[in-house]
């Protein structure tokens, strides 16, 4: 018994870790509305600062862009050398700090970060729909995971511990003393924060502000500064717990972001409102993890499977079923509007262009090219799978990498193992895949927006440990063979023959293949577009109830969205793992999932055309490719790019690079086309018919459409303001 | 004359405020009957029940068959359709998607047929409910491109679109200037000629009492009284309730 009690309280640990940042989530929350997925970034990147000051007495400063090496690769193509300042990865600040110093500039750091977010990200966002949010702070978690990752490497870092580790004995164990100073911080935090928002004139505007914004507004309160104070205040807890905690949980940049996950679990809980219960929740979580730890080792009945990585997923799921949309509204506007869902046309001869070229791609290029390819079309297969759930009916999906991983998992298993033959294998396996994506769209019936995100992003993170990781179940071994395709005879897999060609793997009967696999998935999710089961999602994403009342049936088209969407990242797996002969755990992370969501966001998530940009954005890919081969080479930096882009797009191009592609092709052209008539003295001004096909312009702006027949003045007086 | 919509009894309780609070109430078939009452009355909260937005206890009849515990989708499907007091359009897609979408009552196999392309589309109908509200003109703009006083006719043609026996209207004429209502007003007759009957909750009181057959006061959830507009005009708890709660007809 005592050691089950020594291990809950060993848990304390990670448990003030979870309490810490689920207070930040509260807080924020209910300052601005905004979940920040980005929470756990902030410990993790405070630590990183404390720990480098501490040891080195240097401060990494955040990668920037750095114009200069654009400037030297350009002349490097006219064969001159030269060698522009870099910007350094570090400023040296002295010899190391003493460690009260090293934690104010650390807390400093943090609190600036939340700052930061609120100011340059959230607030500009805030009449923004929730996909925006969500999209915004999932790039700022890839960011900031990325700028540790550039700066300091992979590697688990050892942080000096600043609280004593002297045993102390309870109830008969014994239990290292910081276990303890950690709980009474994080209960003095708790307290103290509950006081001012229960006593102080700040708390009561903080609670006026998160009950009704407009509201509050009418009575001076600004929701802007207080939302300010917050995000600060919760940045800086954000660092406290991490760097006090990091000694024990380990530190890398991975663990301490997706602390966010469990944080999020005991936030829902608390309903993103009482402080108490979200530090509770936390604490009882690690506190639980650890539990189930030593129970799964001691305990033979329980199945080894990572239970204890489970437990936060159970725990919002849940608080999801218990109180269906558990995020309280707060009565705020919403103005913003979704990325526009443009169709895009089948245009027989211009797709038999581009299928033709992209086939001499594949056939004649140098491998590495037909390497890329190969690439940008599997990302552009995934890439599809989240415009038709996320694009057409709003639901954010964090875990599509993840279901492509099971179905990777099961091709290798079905055609490696069991030995089915081609087609079969790889529909079955992406019908997995489909049944469990199906699973993961349950919650969307009740729940949308951010609480669905979170649920997407534990079932990622659940999939992963459950299925990919643990001994007992799938995997066993992380990495698994996958036989090459074929049918009648003829090879296609990354190592068959092929007539033309340098003979390199991946061969172009692989690419071709994957050519074909694309073609047919972009083909399917156009005319989705198109048919009425399509249209029925656009309705659904944007609004549900007017949906429901004009006879959607809403759980069904949910279901089906979910369904097809998880086909196609079905599809897109078992064409990764062919890719690579193998299955690997690795490929399907839920870093990767995230990364994918970015892409395809990024691309533009909600017309088709855009999953081809999504896929040059992948890493080896032609756009990467072809950037590195101008410039400079990519590597890390990919990641942390991905995420910096991510969330100028949700500021400034919601539609991503898609229409801003259109729109542009559209003004340029029509220019081109009006310059020529102008030169040829030809005073027509009417549009050909291509100029509305690649980007329809409103052809008036709201408001200054005439009124319904009958009327005399145009209804403009009685707009309900907003642009 | 038989009832198309039939209610007995209706209440809606949230928490333990009585929005609607024993409302019995009949709409016949081909009737435009107005449903009134000062603000926070419960008019929206009825509409709500009967579409099957909000839990309700009591019974509600529609056609001769009762609603009770059919989710939204299933009520549109027989025939009940009704607009949105804050408009609630598909803002995205083209006013002609918007009309396709409820003018569809979509089942699997029809999706499937229709995603090979296969299945005869409603064009025809919607089409007919667009001639009818003149409004052919705008079928490729986005609602949320459209000035209010269209955005509103998109509203009703969505609820009419569909082989609508009843439709509920909820604040039509809010945010349109005079010329606007009367247009409205018109085409609201002209929808009665073709079988459809209506219910009426709006604030002007000029239209209301011109269109109606009949009207149904409620104030504080419940039914205050029932009759032609010209007794309406005259009702002394009408015009208290009015009065009471400052005076609703703008
Ligand atoms: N979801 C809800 N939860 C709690 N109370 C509600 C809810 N919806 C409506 N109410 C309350 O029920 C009462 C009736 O509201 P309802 O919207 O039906 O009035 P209404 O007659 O449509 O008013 P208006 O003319 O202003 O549109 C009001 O007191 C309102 O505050
Ligand atoms: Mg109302």
């Amino acid at each position: 018994m005592e050691t089950y009690l020594q291990f809950m309280l060993l848990g304390l640990g990670s448990g003030v870790i979870f309490a810490g940042l689920a207070l930040g989530l509260v807080l924020t929350y209910r300052a601005s509305g905004v979940v920040n997925f980005a929470h756990g970034a902030i410990a993790m990147y405070s630590t990183y600062i404390f720990s480098s000051l501490v040891d080195d007495g240097q401060y990494p400063i955040p990668p920037l862009p750095n114009l200069l090496s654009m400037i030297e690769a350009v002349l490097g193509w006219f064969g001159i050398q030269v060698d522009l300042p870099d910007i350094p990865p570090f400023v040296q600040l002295g010899d190391p700090w003493s460690w009260p110093m090293a934690l104010i500039g650390a807390l400093a750091t943090a609190g600036l970060l939340g700052f930061l977010f609120h100011y340059l990200v959230f607030r500009p966002l805030r009449y923004q729909p929730p996909l925006s949010k969500v999209v915004a702070s999932v790039g700022l978690m890839l960011m900031l995971q990325a700028a540790i990752v550039v700066r300091f490497s992979n590697r688990p870092r050892n942080v000096a511990g600043l609280l004593p580790q002297d045993g102390v004995d309870v109830l008969g164990t014994t239990v290292p003393a910081d276990r303890f100073y950690l709980l009474a911080a994080i209960l003095v935090a708790t307290a103290l924060l509950y006081l001012v928002f229960q006593r102080t004139k700040f708390g009561i505007k903080t609670r006026a502000a998160a009950e009704n914004e407009q509201f509050a507004t009418l009575l001076g309160i600004s929701a802007d500064r207080i939302a300010a104070v917050n995000w600060i205040l919760a940045g800086i807890l954000a660092g406290l717990v991490g760097i006090l905690a990091a000694p024990i949980t380990g530190l890398n940049p991975l663990n301490m972001t997706l602390f966010i996950i469990p944080a999020l679990g005991a936030a829902l809980v608390a309903r993103f409102q009482s402080f108490w219960i979200a530090v509770w929740v936390g604490l009882a979580i690690g506190a639980g993890q650890s539990l189930l730890q030593i129970m799964e080792i001691r305990l033979p009945w329980i199945p080894d499977i990572n239970l204890s990585q489970g437990l936060p997923l159970v725990v919002i799921a849940v608080a999801m079923m218990a109180r269906g949309q558990v995020l309280p509204s707060r009565g705020a506007i919403e103005r913003g509007r979704l990325p526009m869902a443009l169709p895009t046309r089948i245009r027989p001869r211009l797709m038999t262009f581009w299928i033709l070229f992209a086939a001499a791609i594949l056939i004649w290029a140098p491998f590495v090219w037909r390497q890329a390819t190969i690439n940008t079309l599997i990302g552009a297969v995934l890439a599809l799978s989240l415009i038709v759930v996320t694009g057409f009916s709003g639901h954010i999906s964090l875990a599509q990498l993840s279901l492509a991983g099971i179905a990777a998992f099961m091709l290798s298993s079905l055609a490696t193992d069991a030995g089915w033959p081609f087609p079969l294998a790889p529909i079955f396996a992406a019908l997995v895949a489909t049944g469990f994506g199906i699973v993961i769209g349950v919650p969307a019936l009740r729940v949308r927006g951010a609480s669905l995100a979170i649920i997407t992003l534990a079932a990622g993170v659940a999939i992963e440990v459950f299925l990919f990781k643990s001994d007992g179940w799938f995997a066993g071994d992380s990495t698994r063979h996958v036989a090459d395709p074929s049918l009648f005879g003829i090879e296609f897999g990354p190592n068959s023959p092929f007539f033309f060609g340098d003979g390199k793997v991946p061969s172009p009967a692989f690419g071709l293949f994957v050519l074909f696999m694309f073609t047919l998935a972009f083909v399917a999710v156009i005319r989705l577009r198109q048919s009425m089961l399509g249209e029925q999602m656009l309705a659904l994403r944007a609004n549900e109830r007017a949906a429901a009342a004009a006879g959607v049936n809403v759980t069904s088209i949910k279901l089906a969205a979910f369904g097809i969407a998880s086909f196609l990242a079905g599809i897109g797996g078992t064409l990764t793992a062919y890719k690579f002969g193998t299955f690997n755990m690795a490929s399907f992370g839920v870093l990767g999932s995230l990364s994918v969501f970015a892409f395809s966001y990024l691309g533009g998530i909600a017309t088709v055309s855009g999953s081809l940009y999504a896929g040059s954005l992948f890493p080896e890919s032609i756009g990467t490719l072809a950037f590195e081969k101008l410039f400079f080479p990519l590597g890390r930096y990919e990641a942390y790019l991905a995420g910096l882009f991510l969330i100028v797009t949700t500021l400034v191009q919601p539609e991503g690079i898609d229409v801003f592609d259109r729109r542009e092709r559209r003004r340029i052209g029509w220019g081109f086309v009006l310059l020529w008539r102008k030169a040829t003295g030809n005073p027509d001004r009417t549009k050909p018919d291509w100029v509305e096909r690649i980007y329809p312009e409103p052809k008036h702006k709201k408001g200054m459409r005439p009124s319904p027949p009958a009327t005399v003045d145009a209804a403009t007086t009685h707009e309900d303001g907003g642009s | 004359m038989k009832p198309v919509l039939h209610t007995e009894d209706l209440t809606v309780a949230f928490g333990g405020v009585k929005a609607c609070n024993g409302i019995s109430l009949d709409v016949y078939e081909g009737e435009l009957l107005g449903l009134i009452g000062p603000n926070g009355a419960g008019k929206t909260t009825f509409i709500n029940a009967v579409t099957g937005f909000v839990p309700w206890s009591g019974e509600v009849q529609f056609d001769g068959s009762s609603l009770k515990g059919l989710p939204p989708h299933r009520i549109a499907h027989r025939g009940l359709s009704r607009t949105w007091q804050s408009l609630e359009l598909f803002g995205d897609i083209s006013v002609r998607a918007n009309l396709e979408v409820a003018a569809t009552k979509l089942t699997p196999m029809m999706a499937i047929r229709d995603y090979f392309g296969s299945s005869e589309r409603v064009a025809e109908r919607v089409d007919e409910t667009l001639a009818v509200l003149e409004m052919e003109d705008i079928v490729d703009e986005r609602p949320d491109d459209l000035s209010m006083g269209y955005r509103k006719l998109v509203g009703v043609a969505r609820a009419l679109v569909a082989q609508t026996k009843l439709v509920l209207l909820d604040e039509p004429a809010a945010g349109l200037d005079r010329n606007e209502t009367t247009w409205l007003a018109e085409r609201l007759r002209q929808v009665i000629d073709f079988g459809i009957s209506v219910l009426l909750v709006d604030h002007d009181m000029g239209l209301v009492l011109n269109v109606s057959d009949r009207i149904h006061v409620i104030d504080f959830g419940k039914t205050i009284a029932i009759g032609s507009p010209s007794e309406i005009r005259d009702n002394e708890a009408v015009i208290g309730a009015y009065l009471g709660a400052g005076g609703g007809d703008e």
